[in-house]
């Protein structure tokens, strides 16, 4: 594929920055924050999808190679765009509500929006960037941009979570940065005259030659798995998840869930995958990493109280399918019957529940966002009968349920079910799909109780109290927009073929080399 | 004699690690951490006879390193205690413990150097004592945030790591460019001001930095 140079590559990341420092300088109240978070999130969009449409025949990148966009990266790119936009546009009334309940003040509108727009910016910078360091120091951004937010309420229980974000994410990328260090110093005496040993492109054309050696290999990959697993919520490095995404403000929640969790797959695919073909143990290791994930976060849904910490812990066994389908895909590279097939569906479908994921993640998180504002209550247990009163956020909510769960005619299901057919094409591994069929069956009720209790349950004292009513349409119209979506990718999977495609063989040339 | 001499700091920091672990009183452990800071700082040092393009990296890492982190540290633990919560093993086992991790540590990766070198080179000395001491201070760095129960302390652990990264950068690749770069933009000193900023919200609202505390949140 042809490359070319683009300023895209540049400001896909630069515009949302650009933004973020101008509402921190010149945003003295909350209107001119919400259009210049709008406007700067709007145009962010706009290139992503520019961006993404040119990445389809062609290879973008900047700065002599340092930022790089091919098809994967385009993908990624318009999904942390799109959330971010629905998330800019739900906050408007989020936090004028907040404001109203006396949460938050106009200084802190400001915070808000800036460290939003920054942490947005540094997302978007992880897709772009072709350097295996600055990759590490993006993703330590990310953490960094939205620490703050994370513990925004300033509460105990924010404070608490906001703190075991920071170390463990820091302490964990740490291990990321060692495993580094050690490829770039096993990469950088086999260079050529002119090429740049931190480009991920380059490293992994060494890695090829087998001139790193073994044990620096190993012990990078280790190091990854650890350090970009921790940020991608893998389990066992998971336990800052639950509690950020609790006790964020739903807004973030949604972008933490939504599109943050992706970032660190996105570097896994980067790295690890490269090493896929020199070590086969790699990819069982992914596979075996990626059941456990989704085990233990589906278990985790049936003690959950909290209506945030049971979709956190969901994203957790979800990310289990993603890291699932990654690790398949490396299972067999190339010498088995069919093993080229199933090592496509694999990655096919990894990359198809991310998007899916993405979106039904953030479809919860804002239904969830919309009903704790107007009642005031996380608790389960506490919610009843919202259905009649929220009808929009209900609909919603009961779709993304059914997504999520795999249910037929909802994209969830068409990514879950690649996976789970990658599963069966690639022989001896059909264990993973029985494991995988039945976590599903498990979401599946969870959710059911979930939905039910909250929006159909019997009607709890509070709803005929008080006047609760449905949010408005600034925080519903990205909600049915991703619910369309829902459908859409389910009814008519093939809408999406062609980008998958393209993204799902870029991630092969990583793991075959190219 | 400069192999000599790298070796022998790249001991030291192994000395202050334990120091910055095992003093009881914050501050001290800060004080040890801005000696660790120097002595790291004058590794860097010694290398940029061989790639002058490191002075860079030791401007830089003099003023994140030795200047600002121990600043960090310091106006922090004025704003709340000097003195550590009881660690999670107690005083004397935890003392015992890094000891014994310090030395099977340092002698594994100081034996098995050829698992860990990325290059011939970085087997022979002072490279391969340099290697052993990162991996080792790494370890000792790991070991201090998880037995500590003083968050402050598990910033102290975190800079520790932080530092054994580094030593095994410029130890491995010293004569490349890159490496300058490298060193430069993984400072852990955003990070490190944010923790202690979070850190001062939980002493405020828990009145305490007892990371035993923070148990609002479970499961």
């Amino acid at each position: 594929m042809p490359e070319i140079k683009s300023l895209y590559c540049i400001l896909i990341f630069l515009i949302p920055a650009l933004t973020s420092a101008l509402i921190l300088v010149g945003g003295i109240n909350s209107v001119i924050c919400e259009l210049l978070a709008f406007l700067g999130m709007a145009a962010t969009f706009g290139v992503s999808i520019l961006a993404f449409s040119e990445t389809q025949t062609k290879i973008l990148i900047a700065m002599n190679g340092q930022f790089r966009m091919d098809a994967l990266s385009g993908i990624f790119g318009v999904l942390v765009s799109l959330i971010g936009l629905i998330v800019i546009l739900y906050s408007f009334e989020y936090i004028n509500q907040e404001k109203e309940r006396g949460v938050l003040d106009e200084g802190r509108t400001r915070s808000f929006y800036w460290q939003t727009m920054l942490f947005i910016s540094t997302m978007l910078c992880v897709v772009a960037t072709n350097n295996i360091i600055m990759l590490w120091v993006l993703i330590e951004a990310t953490t960094l941009a939205s620490a703050i937010l994370v513990a925004f309420y300033w509460n105990k229980e924010a404070l608490e979570a906001g703190y075991k974000y920071l170390m463990l994410l820091t302490v964990g990328i740490s291990f990321a940065l060692f495993g580094c260090v050690l490829l770039y110093s096993g990469a950088a005496f086999h260079v050529s005259g002119g090429e740049n040993p931190l480009q991920i492109t380059v490293i992994s054309a060494i890695a090829k030659k087998g001139l790193i050696p073994p044990s620096i290999v190993l012990l990078s990959v280790a190091f990854f798995i650890v350090g970009f697993g921790t940020k991608a919520g893998i389990a066992p490095f998971h336990a800052w998840l639950p509690d950020a995404h609790a006790e964020a403000p739903s807004p973030i929640s949604v972008l933490l869930s939504g599109v943050m969790i992706k970032v660190g797959i996105y570097a896994l695919i980067r790295t690890i995958s490269m090493f896929y073909s020199l070590f086969s143990i790699i990819s069982l290791f992914v596979v075996i990493l990626g059941l456990f994930t989704m085990i233990l976060g589906v278990l985790m849904l049936f003690i959950q109280e909290d209506i945030k910490r049971f979709l956190a812990y969901s994203s957790v066994s979800q990310i289990g399918y993603i890291v699932l389908g990654f690790g398949l895909a490396g299972i067999i590279v190339g010498n088995a019957p069919g093993a080229k097939e199933g090592t496509y569906i694999a990655m096919y479908g990894s990359i198809f529940h991310i998007i899916n994921h993405a979106i039904i993640k953030s479809l919860l998180f804002l239904c969830a966002g919309a009903v704790i504002l107007r009642t005031g209550i996380r608790k389960i247990e506490e919610l009843g009968g919202l259905g009649k009163k929220m009808p929009v956020t209900s609909f919603c909510f009961f779709v993304a349920s059914l997504a999520i769960s795999g249910v037929p005619l909802l994209n969830g299901f068409m990514s879950k079910f690649t996976i789970f057919l990658a599963g069966v094409k690639i022989p001896g591994m059909i264990w993973t799909t029985i494991i995988a069929i039945l976590c599903s069956i498990l979401t599946l009720a969870a959710f059911i109780h979930v939905s039910y209790r909250i929006f159909m349950g019997p009607v709890v004292g509070f709803v005929e109290k008080f006047e609760i009513e449905e949010v408005p349409l600034s925080m519903w119209l990205g909600m049915i927009f991703l619910c369309i979506l829902c459908f859409l990718f389910g009814i008519y999977p093939q809408i999406i073929y062609p980008f998958l495609n393209m993204a799902t063989n870029i991630a092969l040339q990583v793991i075959k080399g190219g | 004699m400069e192999a000599k001499l790298i070796s022998t700091l790249s001991l030291s920091l192994i000395i202050t690690s334990m120091a910055i672990i095992e003093l009881r009183n914050l501050r001290y452990s800060a004080y040890a951490y801005l000696l660790q800071a120097i002595v790291l700082c004058s590794i860097i040092l010694v290398f940029a006879k061989t790639n002058p393009n490191l002075y860079y990296w030791v401007i830089v890492a003099v003023i994140t390193k030795v200047i600002l982190i121990p600043t960090f540290l310091i106006r922090y633990i004025n704003k709340t205690t000097d003195q550590e919560i009881k660690p999670l093993v107690g005083y004397l086992p935890s003392i015992l413990l890094a000891l014994m991790i310090m030395i099977i540590f340092y002698n594994l990766t100081h034996t098995q150097a050829n698992f860990i070198a990325a290059t011939p080179e970085a087997t022979h000395e002072p490279f391969r004592t340099n290697l052993a001491v990162s991996f080792t201070i790494f370890i000792l760095g790991l070991f201090c945030i998880l037995v500590r129960r003083d968050a402050i302390k598990t910033v102290h652990g975190l800079c520790i790591l932080e530092n054994g990264i580094h030593l095994s950068l410029v130890s491995l690749a010293p004569t490349l460019t890159e490496t300058v770069l490298i060193g430069m933009v993984t400072d852990v000193v955003i990070a490190v001001y944010l923790l202690l900023y979070v850190i001062h919200g939980v002493y405020v609202k828990f009145g305490s930095t007892d990371t035993f505390q923070l148990k609002t949140l479970k499961w």
